[in-house]
């Protein structure tokens, strides 16, 4: 019983490193079109942040984009498509790998993603609702290296929020 | 003739439009056409009206009740707040932020987008150009 316990532990550890967990660094994301169109209402994610499935099922669900209308015209969503689609954590490019496959379509939440989580589960509620975070999807809140693409911890600052200890 | 012809269209079209640049003219008249077409009554779009559809709450796309308000706010000249995401909206009236109403492919697409988002369908003509007015007269 032990044994099966250290092996999963084991196995999970791997699994953890395989989905991207040690990478806090993905290309920052240029493209002007991409930075216009999607950027205007959100931090603009940098497409290293998922697979290409799941990119490809949001740019084909814009049309209630998280609850939000989001459509684009025929043309700028085909190429804001293929630069996600070519620059995903699963393009050559991309040093920072997701262990998805089983949940890409089911799950385009980024803020759900599983190496999202275990970087902001110890994060207090009321520290995420302040007005000057407000959300998670706010990435440079707190993350002031977050258009580079560069979420390492040196980079954190995160506002009235002394301690991981405090709540 | 002519020349009084384009004088008397200039006022009669062109009075409450006055600012847009020509494209977006262009894009109001195209409304007015189908405004007329909708409702053979139709005269000219409306500041008031327009105010009303940007203030009134609805049950929106999120199911959550909403206004054009709660992300532009009631200032159009001040500046906005996604309150999904927190990302800041720059200001939407053109006389604090000269590049809005200026690019007909962009005030299509956030006219359609936000109708939906607030009022769960697409404006009306008679609602997009109403609302282009109040806008514009910010």
């Amino acid at each position: 019983m032990n044994k099966k316990i250290i092996t999963n532990t084991i196995l999970l550890s791997v699994l953890s490193f395989a989905e991207g967990y040690e990478i806090n660094r993905v290309a920052p994301a240029k493209n002007a079109i991409y930075q216009k169109e999607c950027a205007s209402c959100h931090f603009g994610y940098q497409p290293g942040l998922l697979p290409k499935q799941t990119w490809g099922k949001i740019m084909n669900t814009l049309d209630n984009h998280f609850g939000t209308d989001a459509s684009l015209d025929d043309k700028t969503k085909a190429d804001i498509t293929r630069y996600l689609v070519n620059n995903s954590s699963d393009s050559q490019n991309s040093n920072f790998r997701i262990n998805n496959k089983n949940n890409s379509i089911k799950n385009l939440r980024i803020t759900k993603m599983p190496y999202f989580l275990r970087e902001h589960n110890e994060i207090p509620k009321k520290i995420i609702a302040q007005k000057e975070v407000g959300s998670l999807l706010n990435c440079t809140a707190c993350n002031k290296s977050a258009e580079k693409g560069i979420y390492s911890e040196g980079y954190i600052k995160v506002p009235n929020f002394r301690s991981w200890d405090d709540d | 003739m002519k020349r009084y012809i384009i004088g008397l269209s200039v006022c009669v079209f062109g009075l409450n439009a006055a600012g847009f640049n020509p494209s977006m003219q262009t894009y109001i008249s195209d409304l007015k056409v189908q405004a007329k077409k909708d409702n053979s009554g139709f005269i000219d779009f409306d500041v008031k009206r327009g105010e009303k559809i940007f203030l009134s709450k609805h049950i929106g796309k999120r199911g959550d009740e909403i206004s054009c308000a709660t992300c532009h706010t009631q200032n159009l000249t001040a500046t906005g707040k996604n309150p999904t995401t927190n990302k800041s909206i720059k200001p939407l009236s053109p006389s604090a932020n000269s590049t809005r109403l200026t690019d007909v492919a962009e005030v299509k697409k956030w006219l359609k987008r936000n109708f939906n988002d607030v009022y769960k369908r697409e404006g009306t003509a008679l609602e997009k150009g109403d609302v282009l007015y109040f806008i514009k007269s910010k």
